[in-house]
This record gives C-alpha cells, structure tokens and sequence, in this order.
C-alpha cells in the first residue's frame, strides 16, 4: 500500500502557481517550442534562484482528436489513425487495438503463429527504435551530440526493415485485425540476420560510452528522484516504475501473442532517479534484442492472417476468379464488418509503459469509443512531483528521462 | 554576377550576392510537432547529413532562423502560437509544410486539427507523405534553394531600397 | 462473446473482493460482472469514494486510467470507467489484479466525486474527462480545459458533437481564412 504525502500532493500539481505573489520567486514560460521538452510541452515555474519551486505542465498543443476519429472510421481503417498517437512507437499502438478488437470478435485464438511471432519481432524493434531515439535526444539534452548521431545511425537499419517490409518507415499499419496486412517479402531474413548479428556490438559500444560516464552519471544520478510507492500512486508504468525498483511489465504480467513463451528478463533499477532509468532503457534494448533473435529461430512458415473471408479480405488471385470472394472483397472494402457489442481493456507494454485501451464495441461496423490509456500521459503529470527541489538545468534531465511522446499525451 | 578576369573582384547586385549567401546557410528552427519532427530531425543524422547543404544548424530561438519546418498536425491550440512564432522570425524567412498533416489536415479531417498550415502562415514548400522521408525534405530544402536564388521574396533589399 | 477465460488466482481474489463491496454499498452497488478482461462493478456517483476506499484497503493501490464512454442517446448516457489495479511492489514480477468499476452520472448535470485527494494522477484524467465530456467532478480543485484552447466552446467527445466541429473555420485568435500580412 502506498502512503501518500496529501501535504506534498496540495503544493505539487498545477494547481498552486498562480495562487499568492510572493516578490522572491520568478514565474518562467518554457514551451511549447523548446528544443528539449520533446515536443510541445509548456511547463511553468516557479523559481527560487535556481531551484524549481513548483512545476506546472500545459499540455494539449498537439490535441489531434484521434479517439473521436477513431470512431468515425471502420474497424479495421482505424489502425491507421491509432498508429499515429504514440508515434516512437506506432506499433505498439496498433497492437494494443488488434488484439482488443481480435478479442471483441472472439478471434483471438485463431491468430497464426508467424503472425504472432512477427508481431512480436516486430514490436520489439519498434522498442529498440523508440529507446534509441529517447537516448539520442536525452543525451542531446545533456550536452552529448555525438551520441545523438550514433544513436540516430542505430535506428536507420531498423528502419531500413522496417521500410523494407511494411513500405513506410514510421506509420506502419501493418497489423491488422486477423493478423498481418502482407507477408514478409523475401529477404526479410537475410536483412533481420545482419541487425541482429551487428546489433550487440553496436549497443555495448553505446553502453561503453554512457553508462559510466562521468559527465552523465553527475547529471543524472540523485535528479528526479521518486519511490516506488509514490511511483504506483502517480500511475507512473514502464522503463519510469521500473527505474524505481518495481518489476512490471505486461509482457511478463499479462502476456500476449505468445510473449509468454520467450526468454527474457525484467530490467529494474533500484534508484528511482533519472539515472535508473536510463539504465533501465538501455538494458531493455537488450531484452529486446534477445526477444527478436528467439523469434527469428523459430521463425514459422504458414499463413499471416487467419481465415475468415467476413474479418479478412481475400487473396486478389482468389477474387480474381471466385465471385463470392469478390462480394466480400467488396462488403469489407464498402461497410466493413461489425463487432459484436461489448467493452474491453486490453494492455500491452509499449516503450513508455502500459498502454491500455478501453475499446467499446455497440455492435456496429465501427468502434463505439477506444479509450487510450496513454503511459506518457501519466508519466509526464508525475513531472509536477519530481521537478521542485532540482535546479532548472536538471528539469529538462528529468522530462527526458521520463520520455513523454505528445502524439500520445495530447492524442 | 560577373567575375572580372584580371582584377580581383567582381561585380554584383546587392540582392544577387545576399542571395547567393543565404542559399547555402538556411538555418531551419528547432520546433518538431508530432511525427514528421522525428524524421525532421533524421536529416541532420549521418545517413542524410543537410550539412552538406548548409542547412544543418538548428536554432532554438526564431529570432536567429530563417526556416520554419512545419512538422505536423496543428491544432486549434498551437496555430496562435506557431503564428507569433514565424512574426518573430527576421525577414527574409521561408516556411516548409511538411507532411500531408501540415499541408491539408491529412487524415485528421476533425475539429482538433487546422486543415492546412497555409490558413495562418505563407508556406513555400509542400512535401507531401506520412511522414515524408528525410530526402523528401531535403529535396524540398534544394526546391527553396532555387526560389531563393530565383529572388522571390527575398529580394528585401531591393524592395527596401 | 468470447468465452470466459479460466477463473485464476487473480479472479478468486476479485471475486471476494466483489463481495466485501456488496456488503459495504449495499443497494448502491447496481450490478457486478464477471467480464471478460476483468471484474467489475457499476455504482451509483454519490458511492464512489466509498467503493474506492474498500478497494485500497483489498490493496488496490494504482489508478490506472478513467476513461468516458457516452452512450448517447441511450440512458444513462455517460459511464466513468475506473481501470484500477493492485501493483505488489515487492513481487518479482509483478502480476497486477485489475478492476474496473463504472460510475453513470445524471445526463443533464453530470458530476461525479473527484479522486484526486485519493490519487494524484487522477488530477488530469479528470480535468480529460471535464475538457472532452463536460463530466464535473467534484472536489477537484483545478478543474479546467487540459486538452483544448481555454475557450472552446462544446465537448469534443460528445456524441451529439459534429466530428469536423461546430465552427470549422475556428482558429484562437481570430486569424483564419486568409493568410495575415507577413509584416503587420
């Protein structure tokens, strides 16, 4: 059981700044263009010197309505609109939704096992993908260039694959409801082989240069300190409440597509500052690492998506020739198909955390509601209870290491 | 301009010349919205490197940068900021939309999302894609070399004078 | 409907949590459901703090998320859904038990008791729930726009709300249509 400071809670969130004009303290405006609040973040301070008195976060600069788009789409044409929330990390997005609906439809059974076993590897290299671009940025935020540039060089050959397979390097859409939208083209393997046989060497490289270095371990260690109990009543999840010691994660938790079935490791770190983790993030990637070489050695063949001509849209050969295919070619491609009534939350582990969604079904052809549950929403309210007591050159340490991706925090 | 063959100088106009400097020194504003900033901020990565082309100096502050990279989805709430932003910036300056979202609203067709960056600012350049691919901003990037060189509204000098 | 999973240790836990609630809120507690993804139960608003204290004493210790629906036209037309989970922070790992309690204000005049004195994080859950539905909570102390400009008119979310918005044209500042002169 958590024990909440109510006294710390009244002087901590957004609620506070504005109240009282005390002549000592000076109110500054960072955002919404800053090159180190990662997006379009505005924070307020209140600042003694400077220490941060009291930080309070203005959000919804990037506010797309994605969740009512969402429910003005078809089923399955939502992925689309879902992938670019969490844009790190798309992804992990669209998997949460498919697996939701998949469950919704009762279908979830039936989902191949190479569609499985790339979504898997799929998703993992997105968490490579994201933590890669987290460490550049955060690094740059500390002053370290070159580690941007390593770290940018990294992501290019996952997303080369990524380009390679899905034909786009970000907003994928490649996992549907049913499975997959195309196989893997041939020499899929051959390009995953050289990623997994270059990685290791590339991120222990990275390691050698970050992890104990002086420079970072001065500027991150003992900054935005938070306890695991304070972490679980912030709704902090993720590489954030891993970093504070608690080991959860959904994919060890509450498993899906076949995660269970994979060896690897929960990565925690016990400090709960910005430095924990970091070193929680840059371990993950290894995880991660370890998670797609087992998915490449078991890499079944078989069917990506399962066979229901009401939820998938035929083969183009077999519409070609089959006139019942072509109607439900065209009753998919025209209305879609409809979900039987009824609600659901399904969780997954994205980069940032846990990311849920509440997904709603009346029984129509499109989604009722689909509710996010967006980690970086969570992590960055906690931003009002880590900054006061840092200096202000530590804040921007601290929004990094807690990895807020607005397209999720704003949808 | 004409380089004289015996003497060491040349002759010019005062607009060419100031031209011919900015065309290779467009520093672009650190400001990244939503998607498209990730892969704004790939260009200047070793695989596509704008420093070749002068672009690579990003400035936090507009006050030093002539290059707005539109990148992303403008809300409601954004668009006033992003307006006093680019009035902010010193003449000449050059705005790129970058993505289908900047340009049109993309596939947000809602009550969130301006449809079009060109409501509140005057773009240049349109790069289409979802998000369009570092090359396809540095082809954009090379498409306002030449309407920088070409003159346009560049030519301040002239127009001032 | 999917079939039901197979009851787990986690589920005999909930189960006898959703006892120990029934006992406690009585006639407010209108319906317990053994879903699919979890168990849950619907109460009455003014038995929200209520129920949660029965929870947080069953160990029930993160708010994970408060998610709206609107059921419009139907009625009760708004649910407040209450993910809320029990995190062990000592167990290695850490395997949640989640519930999910649904609350269905009035339709008119939506208010609902705030959590905030309960948990943090609830504080911009709720100020979403207000910007994107108009559901008050009350109690909270800084209930106000997150998402959108301070003066949009409307609730985005709302069902009876137009997807392209009210007023298309509508940029904060009043600069819209044509593009404003470069050198004002």
């Amino acid at each position: 059981m958590s024990t909440l400071d109510l006294s710390k809670l009244e002087s901590s969130p957004d609620l506070l700044i504005s109240q009282g004009d005390d002549k000592d303290s000076l109110v500054i405006s960072m955002g919404p263009q800053h090159p180190s609040t990662h997006g379009v973040l505005r924070v307020m301070l209140k600042l003694d010197g400077e220490t941060v008195i009291t930080s309070e976060s203005e959000i919804g600069y990037l506010h797309t309505g994605i969740e009512k788009q969402a429910e003005n789409l078809f089923w399955q044409q939502a992925v689309t609109v879902v992938d670019r929330a969490d844009y790190l990390a798309p992804l992990s997005n669209s998997l949460c939704y498919v697996l939701a609906v998949e469950k919704l439809l009762g279908i979830d059974a039936q989902i191949p096992v190479r569609a499985q076993v790339l979504r898997v590897i799929f998703t993992e290299l997105t968490r490579i993908a994201s933590h890669l671009v987290q460490l550049g940025t955060h690094a740059m935020d500390l002053g370290a260039q070159s580690i941007f540039m390593y770290a940018f060089e990294m992501r290019e050959q996952i997303l080369r694959i990524m380009e390679f397979v899905t034909g786009a390097r970000m907003h994928q859409s490649w996992f549907r409801v049913g499975g997959l939208a195309l196989d893997v083209p041939v020499g899929f393997i051959a390009l995953l082989d050289k990623f997994i046989e270059s990685f290791p060497e590339r991120l222990s490289d990275m390691r050698a240069i970050l992890e104990k270095n002086v420079i970072i371990m001065d500027r991150l260690i003992g900054v935005g300190r938070i306890s695991a109990a304070d972490a679980i009543a912030w709704g902090l999840t993720g590489p954030n409440l891993r970093g504070s010691g608690v080991a959860y994660d959904v994919r060890k938790a509450l498993p899906n597509s076949g995660y269970e079935n994979y060896d690897f490791d929960i990565c925690v770190h016990d400090g709960g500052d910005c430095y924990s983790r970091f070193v929680v993030r840059l371990n993950e990637m290894y995880q991660a690492w370890r998670i797609i070489k087992q998915g490449r050695d078991r890499f079944p063949g078989g069917p990506v998506v399962i066979d229901d001509p009401k939820i998938v849209p035929p083969a183009k050969t077999v519409i070609q020739h089959s006139m019942e295919a072509l109607i439900h070619h065209f009753k998919l491609v025209s209305s879609g198909f409809n979900v039987p009534e009824g609600r659901i939350y399904q969780s997954v582990e994205s980069p940032r955390g846990e990311l849920g969604m509440y997904v709603v079904s009346a029984g129509g052809n499109k989604p009722w509601r689909v509710r996010w549950r967006p980690p970086s929403f969570y992590n960055l309210q906690a931003l009002g209870a880590l900054a006061p007591g840092n200096l202000i050159a530590d804040l921007v340490a601290i929004i990094g290491s807690l990895d807020p991706v607005f397209g999720e925090v704003d949808r | 301009m004409e380089m004289s063959p015996h003497q060491p100088y040349i002759t010019t106009k005062l607009d060419e010349f100031a031209n011919w400097a900015r065309t290779s020194a467009i520093w672009p504003m650190t400001m990244g919205l939503a998607c498209c900033a990730i892969e704004m901020m790939s260009i200047v990565s070793p695989r596509y490197d704008t420093s070749r082309f002068g672009a690579e100096v990003f400035r936090s502050s507009p006050r030093q940068s002539d290059l707005m990279i539109v990148s992303g989805r403008v809300s409601n709430k954004m668009a006033p900021i992003l307006r006093q932003l680019f009035d902010q910036m010193p003449d000449p300056k050059w705005v790129i939309s970058m993505g289908a979202c900047a340009s049109s609203g993309g596939i947000f067709d809602n009550y969130a999302v301006l449809p079009g960056v060109d409501r509140i600012l005057p773009v240049d350049v349109y790069v289409p894609g979802c998000p369009p691919s570092p090359d396809a901003v540095i082809f954009a990037i090379m498409q306002l070399r030449k309407q920088i060189e070409a003159g346009g509204k560049a030519m301040v000098l002239a127009k001032n004078a | 409907m999917p079939e039901q999973p197979p009851v787990g240790a986690e589920r005999t836990r909930t189960a006898a949590l959703l006892d120990s609630l029934r006992a406690a809120l009585g006639d407010d507690l209108l319906e317990a459901v053994s879903a699919a993804d979890m168990d849950e139960a619907a109460i009455v608003p003014s038995a929200l703090l209520h129920a949660v204290d029965v929870l947080r004493s069953a160990g029930f210790n993160m708010l994970a998320d408060i998610g709206v629906v609107d059921h419009h036209p139907l009625s009760p037309r708004f649910e407040v859904a209450y993910h809320i989970q029990a995190i062990d922070a000592a167990a290695k790992p850490v395997v949640p038990v989640r519930f999910r309690l649904r609350v269905f204000p009035d339709d008119a005049e939506p208010v609902v008791p705030s959590l905030v004195s309960v948990w943090p994080n609830s504080n911009w859950a709720e100020r979403e729930a207000f910007d994107l539905f108009g559901i008050r909570f009350d109690g909270h102390l800084n209930l106000k726009r997150i998402l959108m400009p301070d003066d949009w008119v409307g609730y985005p979310l709302r069902k009876d709300y137009p997807l392209r918005g009210t007023d298309r044209d509508f940029v904060a500042g009043g600069r819209q249509g044509t593009v404003p002169p470069v050198n004002p």
